[in-house]
């Protein structure tokens, strides 16, 4: 099939960005395997600095070629159809979650500390819908032609979601702190991991978040990215509802 | 060279990206199909034949099922067929995200890079397809190995999901509506669909066993209030759909092929796809629970279970009929490679699917389970069926793909190879498994009757082994040594076959458009 290139004049579309970033994400299952499996700290270390890297610079590749294209328009419709996978993704922590709270008799199961935290997510809460409604204006500012507006709002809403970030960390700190980590029962292992998947939802946002915000510096901006960008936003703040209301509230 | 290379692996194009996933799926299969040509070597006398160590015949149990399933059926058929087909037989000029598409084959091809890793690694991982706790957790197999493997080929199978459901929504030709698709697009969008229900489900089961065995958490811990159950039920919650998203689309590229060489339309369109396609995806996820019939569970689970897994043979059955109609008063060829596969496709799919309905009874199923009647009930109906409507759909492809053709004879030997070596192989094993033949035994010196029919199925297997090397290397002599193929050799009427052979980038050079009478299927107007 080689010849087929060499007798067609037209060239052929093409991108490292897809392979960089594989290649990246290969070296990080590897890292987990040579730290965990292999107990080979150095290796792991190894494998994190060449993945790291990879994953990186593969997706400044990557929005460097998609942000100056018009498309479609398509990606919002396509970030519905992904939402419906990670809405999965977490249906499935939570039936487990579920099950496992019915079928124990006493709940909460032994080592779970008698008072959980109640400040900080209420404070958790309100920090990430306020986060929904500002890159919500930060999006009109934009489809209004207003960049500083847009850049304003866009770093209001990182910010929020950083200070959202932080006190999830400062509270899982506390709680191991306490005793109460993933190993002590059921509910310490549902808590850590569906807090956990959500954490990294929020971080994969912020992520978003930071790469347009960088070529928005330089004015370059796509409203398509900023769309997508901000629905999964918004799904993740409305995850987060069923998370407070689920493992802290209940 | 260096641009050709360039070219390759940085494609965004779909049908590069499709040729890619076809490279990555056959070399799978060549290395499970050399997995299960040990386990057979292995099986046909008492006593060790060709291993003394019971955990390597675990590992080729484990990457036969594995990389047959995970790298070979769902990459071959979603990822390398709705990848050259759909927008070839849409009209659109490629996906709708080719960084996308490129970007699933690679994580596609990474995952395939950690399941080889399997033969090099210390302690290959020995859990089979499946994974099941407390097994994976405890043993000193490395487990993480196939996390990994089915989170990249997972995540690949989303992101394609997400990109061909966009493009089978947006980018349709002008004129073509919803019931002028071809039966291929379809099915594989409802395979997507499936795709994206039940994908992450998985993902989450094989992460989470992954944290019990390496972070000490208590999903699946009964010490500590954890339940082994719930990773069954998750585990078989992605699984038994997963094989609605390999049945759909190698049921529709038989039809294809079949209203091809029928010249025919397609009976029963409408019933076929609203009823047979979105029938499964309905019942699709409501079935489960039929793999844990043996695990113990409440009589009204099982007999709700079962209903729903009888109902499944109604949408299917449809399809059959739809197949079986389509060919009625049809101008029939079957003289070429294709369409012998096709027909052999039905006879094998039809075989596993009434040897199904048996399975989905737990009075039986409860006796049966974990036999070799299992075994070869599903290599029937899904294995070899399935690898058999892959052969067809790449031997009906090969003219465009490559722009040569391959060699009738040698194709059809082969295919007659196959044929005659999975009834041998697999009607043994279905006997075997209901004599009381259990599965997955490493040796069986306490069961000596069953000696004989173990040499059987290992003559059976060797003779499919030689059918597909001799279709494979029909596809290479092909592409290189056959003869210049025309742009439309089957004379068919879909979109896909009126662009040059091969396909330039692009597809063609404008858009086509489709009038009101136009019809994928429709051969009565001219």
């Amino acid at each position: 099939m080689a010849e087929d290139t060499a007798t067609h004049e037209d060239h052929w579309d093409t991108s490292s960005a897809p392979l960089t970033i594989s290649v990246g994400i290969l070296f990080l299952c590897l890292a987990f395997i040579f730290y965990f499996v292999y107990d080979s700290g150095m290796a792991a270390i190894i494998s994190l600095g060449i993945g790291t890297p990879l994953i990186i610079g593969g997706i400044v590749i990557w929005v460097n070629e998609a942000i100056g294209e018009e498309g479609e328009g398509l990606s919002v419709p396509s970030m519905g159809w992904f939402i419906l996978a990670e809405a999965m993704i977490f249906m499935s922590l939570f039936a487990n979650y579920w099950l496992q709270r019915l079928m124990t008799p006493d709940w909460p199961p032994a080592g779970t500390p008698a008072e959980m935290p109640v400040l900080i997510p209420v404070i958790m809460t309100i920090l990430l819908v306020t986060s929904s409604f500002t890159i919500h204006i930060g999006e009109d500012k934009l489809a209004n032609d207003d960049k500083a507006g847009f850049i304003k709002w866009l770093v209001i809403s990182i910010l929020l979601g950083t200070a959202f970030l932080g006190m999830s960390l400062f509270e899982w700190v506390h709680l191991v702190g306490i005793g109460f980590d993933v190993t002590t029962n059921v509910y310490s292992t549902s808590f850590y991991s569906i807090t956990g998947f959500h954490a990294s939802h929020v971080l994969v946002g912020l992520c978003i978040f930071i790469a347009i915000l960088i070529p928005a510096l330089s004015n370059r901006t796509n409203i398509g990215l900023v769309k997508t960008g901000a629905l999964y936003w918004h799904f993740v703040d409305i995850i987060w509802f069923f998370v407070v209301s689920q493992v802290y509230f209940w | 060279m260096g641009k050709v290379l360039k070219e390759w692996i940085f494609t965004t194009d779909h049908k590069r990206v499709g040729i890619l996933y076809l490279i990555g799926s056959i070399a799978a299969f060549c290395l499970a199909g050399i997995m299960a040509l040990l386990i057979r070597a292995e099986l046909t006398y008492i006593g060790p034949t060709i291993t003394n160590d019971p955990n390597t015949y675990n590992v080729w149990l484990y990457f036969h099922g594995a990389a047959m399933i995970l790298g070979f059926q769902i990459p071959a058929l979603t990822g390398f067929m709705a990848n050259y087909f759909i927008p070839l037989m849409i009209g659109a000029k490629d996906v709708a995200f080719p960084r996308l598409n490129a970007f699933s084959v690679w994580l596609f091809f990474m995952g395939i890079v950690l399941a080889l890793l399997t033969f090099v690694v210390p302690d290959p991982p020995d859990v089979m397809w499946t994974g099941y706790p407390p097994y994976s957790v405890i043993t000193t197999g490395n487990t993480a190995l196939y996390t990994f493997t089915v989170l990249l080929i997972g995540f690949a199978s989303i992101i394609a999901g997400v990109n061909f459901l966009t493009t089978i929504s947006f980018m349709r030709a002008p004129g073509m509506g919803w019931n002028k698709l071809n039966i291929f697009v379809w099915a594989t969008g409802a395979g997507f669909i499936i795709q994206l229900i039940f994908v992450p489900v998985l993902g989450t089961a094989v992460l989470l066993i992954a944290f019990d065995k390496y972070l000490g958490t208590n999903f699946f811990d009964t010490t500590t209030g954890g339940d082994v159950l719930t990773y069954q039920n998750l585990f078989w919650f992605y699984s038994h759909p997963a094989v609605y998203v390999i049945f759909l689309p190698f049921m529709a590229i038989i039809f294809e092929i079949v209203a091809t060489f029928s010249k025919n339309m397609v009976f029963n369109y409408k019933v076929v796809v609203y009823g047979g396609i979105f029938g499964i995806v309905l019942v699709s996820g409501e079935v489960w629970v039929h793999h844990l019939f043996v695990t113990g569970m409440p009589d009204w689970i099982r007999i709700g279970q079962m209903v729903t897994t009888l109902l499944i043979s109604v949408p299917v059955g449809l399809m059959v009929i739809g197949l079986v109609g389509t060919m009625y008063k049809g101008a029939i060829d079957l003289s070429k490679t294709p369409m012998q596969y096709a027909m052999g496709f039905i006879f094998l799919f039809l075989i596993g699917g009434l040897t199904g309905i048996p399975n989905a009874i737990p009075s039986l199923d409860l006796h049966i389970s974990d036999t070799y009647f299992i075994v070869g009930h599903f290599h029937y109906v899904m294995a070899v069926a399935g690898t058999f409507a892959i052969f067809a759909g790449v031997y009906y492809i090969f003219p465009k793909m490559s722009g040569r053709m391959y060699n009738e004879t040698i194709g059809k030997i082969g295919f007659w190879l196959s044929f005659i070596g999975t009834n041998v192989a697999f009607w043994t094993q279905m006997e075997m498994g209901l004599e009381g033949m259990p599965r997955r035994y490493y040796d069986y010196a306490h069961l000596p009757q069953f000696e004989s029919d173990q040499m059987v199925m290992t003559v059976g297997s060797i003779l499919i082994g030689i059918g597909f090397i001799l279709a494979l290397g029909n596809w290479i002599h092909g592409a290189i040594w056959g003869e210049k193929a025309p742009d439309n050799p089957w004379g068919s009427n879909s979109l896909e076959w009126t662009t040059t052979t091969p396909p330039p980038h692009g597809n063609w050079p404008e858009i086509p458009t489709v009038d009101a009478d136009w019809h994928p299927y429709n051969y009565k107007k001219s």
